[in-house]
């Protein structure tokens, strides 16, 4: 029987980001398969603002993390000035732990990403998209080159595409391991080859990106679904999934499940359709905790996802954020505080450097858990502990510092008894 | 005051470090050379190639001691210290010399829950050295590293920046290091999605070395 939920009917949703297709990967099998046919209407049909309009009445939100709206930010492009190149950024640095969704998408169909970088090229009138992959990914890299010196011979990239007068360059660029070159600022930074310090914003990277040309950055699920609402339709696109949040959307789900992995589905499923898809928790244990969309959006307990459904309001709503929609399960013999610890660890290690509370921050904050972890702590670094949140958010360049302390601030107030049980006593029984 | 002012708790870089390579040696052939050019024309200006270049002379020398930063840095006209900063701020530079074979096993938090730790530990007792070293035959180096982006398949581990290892268990492990010692390279495994399997009744693509499921995995003792 058909279930409806913000999904809609989603036991009979058709893939359509990773479709059911062998071989998708290669380029002459994209082609039988409706491949760069969008592509061509946008070029020689369509204006480019109505191209960026059709974005916009897609409702198309960002899939990289902040769920920003596509078409908006594409619209923030300035007027074309002569002899002023301009850039896009594709972001699928991917590093937010938890999320695996883009390498997936890369694997099995990288020209809807290329696709999509072109036809956002032709909607803001680009020179060039960067393709920042980080470095861990060295494989895909050789394969995404490899299909993209084919998509350059059937002359569907570079000078003169499909015929046309229009030029735009696909180049892919090899990161080296740093979460932080998923900033903004910071990929556009180290696309210039210096070290990745995200930058302050404004002036905004539409105004003043890489090589001080207006910039439009995107991840590559965000760029993936470009094609697809250029060649259905917005209205389509906008049927799909919650109406606020619309379209596909990849989770990609991991721990203490039967059946871990990427999934495709409209937004707006409930959580637990989701967990019963991946074949609930393993071992017949109960869940704990889920943290929704990576490492740096709040964690939920087991309690409080009765009725959400992954999209920006309703995980709002229940506290936490949709982010990646890298969904991670955690069973009931999981420990909280080794969790938190081996959180902050990851953002200790990985802030930038540049802003004082955020370097020092997370390098106490790691301290602090480590303590109450082995056992050493005193209750009231809880309490310190958040404090130190209050005094890292907001603070600083980039979203770094506020995406370290919002795990450590929620993960404290959900499974307060867990730390606690873990701390010496606050009063100390005096010897009688 | 006066303790640290005796005692300075940074350890400045030796001003003349001995050289790890010779003049000789410390050359981009002309295809690199044509390689970097190429490069080079991908950005409008130089710095853009500086990435690409070191990860080119990795390839060539191991390692990048100061004098292959400064090789890089004269190939592409850029200032020492731009090349020395970008080259350390990215942990996949290596700045010291690492084992033959280096073993990036990733123990971020999906791959903690799902036994990371334990991987990590059978590694450190199967190649007899601790995490972040090099075993004492300079053969093999052990590191922890963040999320790799597989948490599907955790636990999971990277082999010299190159091929992804998933779904590990001691067993998987054994099998690995045979082959490694007996001088093959691991395969690219690609890993099917659940609802290919459904689909399709299997992986999506039929050129891919190795083909495996997202598995439940083992059920973890170690979380650190
Ligand atoms: C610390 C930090 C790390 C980030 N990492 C990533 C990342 O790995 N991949 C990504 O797509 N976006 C990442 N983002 C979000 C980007 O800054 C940016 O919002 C996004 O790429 C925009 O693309 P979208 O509008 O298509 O979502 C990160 C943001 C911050 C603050
Ligand atoms: S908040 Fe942290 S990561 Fe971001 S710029 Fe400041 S120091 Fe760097
Ligand atoms: S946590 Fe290990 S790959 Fe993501």
């Amino acid at each position: 029987m058909a279930v409806m939920t913000k999904a809609g009917d989603w036991k009979s949703y058709q893939r359509v980001l990773l479709p059911p297709v062998k071989n998708l990967h290669q380029l002459h099998v994209y082609r039988e398969h409706g491949g760069y046919e969008t592509l061509k209407k946008v070029l020689t049909e369509m204006e480019p603002q109505d191209v960026t309009a059709e974005m916009k009445r897609s409702s198309l939100r960002g899939r990289g993390g902040a769920g920003f709206p596509t078409g908006l930010k594409w619209s923030f492009m300035p007027p074309v000035k002569p002899d002023v190149p301009r850039y896009l950024c594709c972001n699928a640095d991917e590093s937010e732990p938890g999320t695996f969704k883009d390498r997936q998408l890369r694997e099995y169909n990288p020209h809807v990403l290329f696709e999509g970088s072109l036809v956002a090229g032709d909607g803001m009138s680009l020179k060039a998209c960067y393709l920042y992959v980080r470095g861990e990914y060295a494989d895909w890299i050789t394969h995404m080159q490899k299909e993209l010196a084919n998509a350059y011979d059937s002359k569907l990239v570079g000078k003169n595409m499909l015929g046309t007068k229009h030029n735009m360059d696909i180049i892919i660029h090899k990161g080296a391991g740093a979460y932080i070159c998923g900033e903004e600022t910071s990929l556009m930074e180290s696309l210039e080859g210096k070290r990745a310090y995200p930058r302050i914003k404004p002036p905004f990277p539409a105004q003043s990106g890489i090589w001080k040309c207006p910039t439009t950055i995107n991840n590559v699920e965000t760029l993936a679904c470009a094609p697809l609402i250029l060649g259905r339709g917005a209205d389509w696109f906008a049927s799909i999934g919650a109406e606020k949040n619309p379209g596909p959307l990849l989770y990609g789900i991991s721990g203490h499940v039967n059946r871990p992995g990427v999934y495709e589905y409209p937004t707006g499923m409930l959580i637990t359709d989701l967990l019963e898809i991946a074949g609930g928790m393993r071992g017949g244990k109960k869940l704990k905790a889920l943290i929704p969309g990576g490492a740096s959006v709040p964690v939920l307990r087991a309690d409080m996802i009765e009725g959400v459904t992954m999209d920006i309001e309703s995980l709002r709503e229940a506290g936490s954020m949709l982010g990646t929609a890298g969904m991670l399960f955690l069973d009931e013999d999981t420990d909280m505080v080794a969790f938190l610890r081996r959180v902050a660890h990851f953002y200790h290690h990985e802030s930038c450097g540049q802003c004082t509370p955020c370097r020092e921050g997370t390098g106490w904050m790691e301290n602090l858990i480590t303590r109450i972890d082995d056992g050493e702590g005193n209750l009231r670094d809880l309490d310190l502990l958040l404090d130190l949140c209050d005094q890292m958010e907001g603070r600083t360049v980039c979203a770094l510092a506020d995406a370290a302390a919002w795990p450590v601030r929620n993960t404290i107030k959900r499974f307060r008894e867990d730390f606690e049980r873990r701390c010496r006593p606050a009063v100390w029984a005096v010897n009688a | 005051m006066a303790e640290f002012i005796r005692n300075p708790v940074v350890e400045l870089p030796d001003p003349n470090p001995e050289a790890h390579f010779s003049e000789e040696d410390l050359v981009f052939t002309e295809d690199e050379k044509s390689r970097i050019t190429d490069w080079v024309n991908q950005y409008p200006t130089s710095d853009g190639a500086v990435m690409w270049t070191l990860w080119l002379a990795q390839e060539k020398f191991g390692f990048l001691p100061p004098e292959v930063l400064q090789l890089v840095a004269t190939e592409l006209s850029l200032p020492y210290a731009q090349v020395y900063g970008v080259a350390t701020f990215y942990t996949q530079y290596y700045k010291e010399k690492k084992g033959q074979i280096v073993f990036d096993v990733c123990t971020c938090f999906s791959c903690q829950f799902c036994g990371g730790y334990d991987i990590l530990a059978y590694l450190e007792e199967k190649l007899d050295v601790k995490r972040g070293h090099t075993s004492a035959c300079g053969r093999y180096t052990l590191q922890e590293v963040e999320c790799l982006g597989a948490c599907g398949s955790a636990p999971m581990m990277q082999v010299d920046n190159g091929p992804y290892m998933h779904n590990l268990t001691p067993e998987k492990i054994d099998t690995v290091l045979a082959s490694l010692e007996a001088g093959q390279s691991l395969p690219f495994v690609s890993i099917t999605l659940p609802q290919d399997e459904d689909e399709m009744g299997g992986n999506r693509r039929t050129d891919a070395d190795a083909e495996e499921r997202y598995l439940t995995p083992p059920r973890p003792r170690q979380t650190q």
